[in-house]
């Protein structure tokens, strides 16, 4: 496919009712809905240059944080369906057609996400102490050797049991918080390398709310005063747009 | 709560990281006529050398953590990571390791 230095592409960011009005961007409208939309240089967005620059890290961060930067002031006044990062065409009449022949799609997710906000949750668990609550205290009467081996013993049980008790604790915390939500997902926690953090994160969680609800955070503070001794913290991040809860992926094309 | 995006002045680390999580991996996937999209094992790459200083430790981290079971359960975890990758594999012609999509 062949690309000029000055010709555009038409980067679409997400889905709002043709009625929204957004400042910074563009709508592209089509009966009663229409794209956020940004005309983009295929110098920089075209397929080979594009290539290249998810690699620069910089570049990457950069235009991924646009993307949520507009989806974010979007959501704060609009029902909005976020579109995943990297959505480019060639035409203005190509988006027009997404919006002609994905409507119905985005009808419905426009109607899950109305009027609610994505909430992030994310626990974390100082697993030496949790661990160190499952072990039981050596007894005083042993040897040193047989203390010692027994202590051994009862570490490496703790530490087997931790972990399936961990992964029981993940699911109850958030079937907790998921019957305060409308809808709920659990992604897969961050690693350590990324999180930067010394505690585990247990659960890393999305949910969504009416806006202007309170009873998830009053949940997430109700599990924090019973479980903060077991040494589980919780950690609320958003309102968030709706990212979490417009995939329409499943037994589509 | 916090701001879930501070966007000049640059967003912390592990709030960086929430973002990207959100923007590169949920949203609604279009796929179809476009002449210009980004397949999804590209972001698979991308995502490894975004978040990770180098390669090595990319490795060591595994590439399925945005991927498979949140609840450490295995064997799911790796039969939805399997699927995926047999999906991204028919999808783009590749297979997996050949990270430059040649």
């Amino acid at each position: 496919m062949s690309e000029t230095a000055t010709a555009t592409g038409w980067y679409v960011f997400g889905i709002v009712e043709a009625g929204a009005r957004v400042d910074g961007v563009e709508l592209v409208r089509n009966g009663d809905l229409a794209a956020i939309v940004s005309q983009v240089d295929l110098a920089e967005f075209g397929h080979e240059a594009l290539r290249e620059r998810l690699n620069d890290r910089a570049w990457l961060e950069d235009t991924a944080l646009r993307h949520a930067d507009v989806l974010q002031r979007v959501a704060a006044e609009h029902a909005v369906v976020p579109l995943r990062f990297g959505t480019i065409y060639d035409e203005r009449s190509d988006v027009t057609g997404l919006l002609e022949t994905r409507g119905d799609d985005f009808r419905a997710a426009l109607e899950h996400v109305r009027d609610r906000v994505e909430l992030g949750v994310k626990v974390w668990i100082d697993r030496a102490r949790f661990e160190h609550s499952l072990a039981d205290a050596p007894e005083h009467e042993e040897s040193a050797g047989r203390a010692y081996m027994l202590r051994k013993q009862n570490e490496q049980r703790a530490a087997a049991e931790a972990a399936e008790r961990l992964a029981q604790l993940a699911q109850g915390l958030h079937a907790q918080l998921s019957a305060l939500a409308v809808d709920a997902v659990a992604n897969r926690p961050q690693p350590r390398e990324l999180t930067g953090r010394d505690e585990t994160m247990l659960l890393n969680a999305a949910y969504l709310v009416p806006r202007g609800d309170t009873r998830l955070e009053a949940g997430v503070a109700g599990l924090q005063a019973a479980y903060a001794e077991l040494g589980v913290s919780f950690e609320i991040t958003g309102p968030w747009p709706p990212h979490n809860f417009v995939d329409t992926r499943d037994g589509r094309p | 709560m916090s701001s879930a995006l501070q966007h000049r002045g640059g967003p912390a680390p592990a709030q960086l990281a929430d973002v990207l999580e959100r923007v590169l991996d949920k949203g609604i996937v279009i796929a179809g006529d476009i002449q210009i999209n980004l397949l999804d094992i590209e972001l698979l790459t991308v995502k490894l050398r975004l978040l990770v200083a180098s390669a090595d430790k990319a490795r060591e981290m595994g590439i399925d953590w945005w991927e498979g079971d949140a609840f450490l359960s295995r064997r799911s975890g790796d039969r939805a990571l399997e699927d995926r990758l047999r999906r991204l594999e028919q999808k783009a012609g590749l297979k997996p390791s050949d990270e430059d999509g040649r």
